[in-house]
């Protein structure tokens, strides 16, 4: 099936799997989205965008940032699409691109501390992320104080044992 | 019975009272946990890379031959996925070539199906019986997705556990709206939106306590619902418990060991009812 598509689908594809190309655009996903008002375009308009192999506009939007994953969308589904798992790849390929916009620098400093401690240290990835996009900061202080009131910000990452296979793991299968 | 245990990241920050109160009703239950050794973060749901995230629950499964149980409906819904990414020949071949330890197979189990599984009806460790309680049984989204353990649209699990332990779940029509956590730092409107929604829906449906099942769930509804209240003005004042803890107090244990302590909104004032209660 994958030979007849162009680059794009391909991609996608390998990522999320062949099912999307069966599409029949009946927006039971949209319907199903806790977000989908605050999208444009919708779910399954973004599946129609990479039916039609446009992937610039595929790539570039907030919709892929407003998914919550919380993968309604994908039990619902009448044709077995997984349509967060679409999302999932195009995020992937927008972030493998170095798309700038704050959600990607959240995910791959998420990544990052994964690669380097093989765990995520909260307080250090909140601290990173307010570095580069300061505008959530005084929420973000107010929500710090509280878990720090109640001991639950752990102020040393842990750093596994394993973090070579770790690293192996994300270099490799990505 | 003995289970490989995965404690996953928020255990040793935001979710510490979810892994106490879990160690202490599995002590309870004589329910072993044999922490697995060295694990590292499932992806949560930041890693987009699927292949990635397959490997990085693989290099976990394939620490240990025992069920593996978490509390995290996060590393639970992840753990479960990657099991069934895993059937395909050919991902396991790629996933097996990059891991020291090779994955042959897992069971995953949540907390919550272990607990429930290990109380009988009418169970005498049953200590304080939470009888005239009433609670909200929050599942939020991951718990039961991808599918196959209970309804991923209208779950009864945790139904079933507050009423083994003698309280009353209230009708709860959001209880699997997704509590907008995963969006909530780069989104933290969209994201409290929904989490204000889910407490106001608590709040009408008459519930005194809020039971999760999920840490992110727990931040978006317990640590965050003073702000949240400030900035809508309306007063919610619900204790949000993981269910661990609620069955913990049910099973007589101190508020010490649940992390009843942690809780932002204080449930200490439902356990003193409870125990007036029973009196």
């Amino acid at each position: 099936m994958t030979a007849i598509l162009d680059d794009f689908k391909a991609e996608v594809s390998r990522l999320a799997g062949a099912e999307f190309l069966t599409c029949i655009q009946c927006g039971t996903c949209s319907a199903s989205c806790p977000t989908a008002r605050l999208m444009d375009p919708s779910i399954r308009g973004l599946i129609k965008l990479c039916l039609e192999g446009k992937r610039e506009q595929a790539i570039d939007n907030d919709t892929l940032w407003l998914c919550t994953s919380c993968l309604l969308c994908t039990v619902r589904c009448p044709r077995a699409i997984r349509p967060k798992a679409v999302v999932s790849a195009l995020k992937d390929i927008a972030e493998r691109e170095g798309i700038k916009i704050r959600d990607a620098t959240y995910e791959r400093l998420f990544l990052k501390q994964i690669e380097d401690f093989g765990r995520i240290a909260e307080l250090s990835l909140t601290g990173e992320f307010l570095l580069a996009y300061p505008q959530g900061m005084v929420q973000s202080m107010q929500m710090g104080l509280e878990l720090l009131s109640k001991g639950k910000i752990g102020l040393e990452a842990d750093r596994i044992q394993g973090r070579n296979e770790v690293k192996r793991i994300i270099e490799e299968l990505r | 019975m003995k289970l490989a245990y995965y404690p996953g990241c928020v255990s040793r920050s935001t979710g510490k009272e979810m892994d106490a109160s879990t160690r202490a009703v599995c002590a309870a239950l004589s329910i072993e946990l044999d922490e697995l050794e060295d694990w590292n973060c499932c992806g949560a749901t930041h890693v987009s890379n699927e292949p990635v995230a397959t490997g990085l629950s693989a290099r976990n499964m394939a620490m240990t031959g025992l069920p593996i149980m978490t509390a995290c409906s996060i590393c639970y819904s992840n753990l479960r996925s990657a099991v069934e990414r895993l059937k395909d020949p050919e991902t396991l071949d790629k996933v097996n070539s990059v891991l020291d330890k090779k994955y042959s197979g897992a069971t995953i189990r949540h907390a919550l199906e272990v607990i429930l599984e290990a109380m009988e009806e009418k169970d005498e460790r049953i200590v304080l019986p939470l009888r005239g309680l009433k609670v909200a049984p929050y599942y939020g989204c991951l718990l039961t997705r991808p599918r196959g353990v209970d309804s991923p649209e209208w779950p009864t699990m945790i139904d079933k556990l507050i009423i083994r332990l003698s309280a009353e779940p209230v009708d709860f029509r959001l209880k699997t709206l997704c509590c907008g956590g995963p969006i909530f730092m780069p989104r933290q409107e969209a994201a409290e939106d929904i989490a204000f929604k889910i407490l106001s829906e608590a709040k009408r449906a008459g519930a005194e306590v809020i039971v999760t099942v999920c840490p992110l769930c727990h931040i978006m509804l317990d640590a965050k619902q003073k702000a949240l209240e400030q900035k809508r003005g309306q007063a919610i004042g619900i204790p949000v418990l993981y269910v661990t803890q609620l069955a913990g107090i049910a099973l007589g244990l101190g508020p010490e060991e649940l992390g009843l302590f942690m809780n932002s909104v204080s449930p200490m004032a439902v356990v003193e009812r409870a125990y007036q209660r029973m009196e």
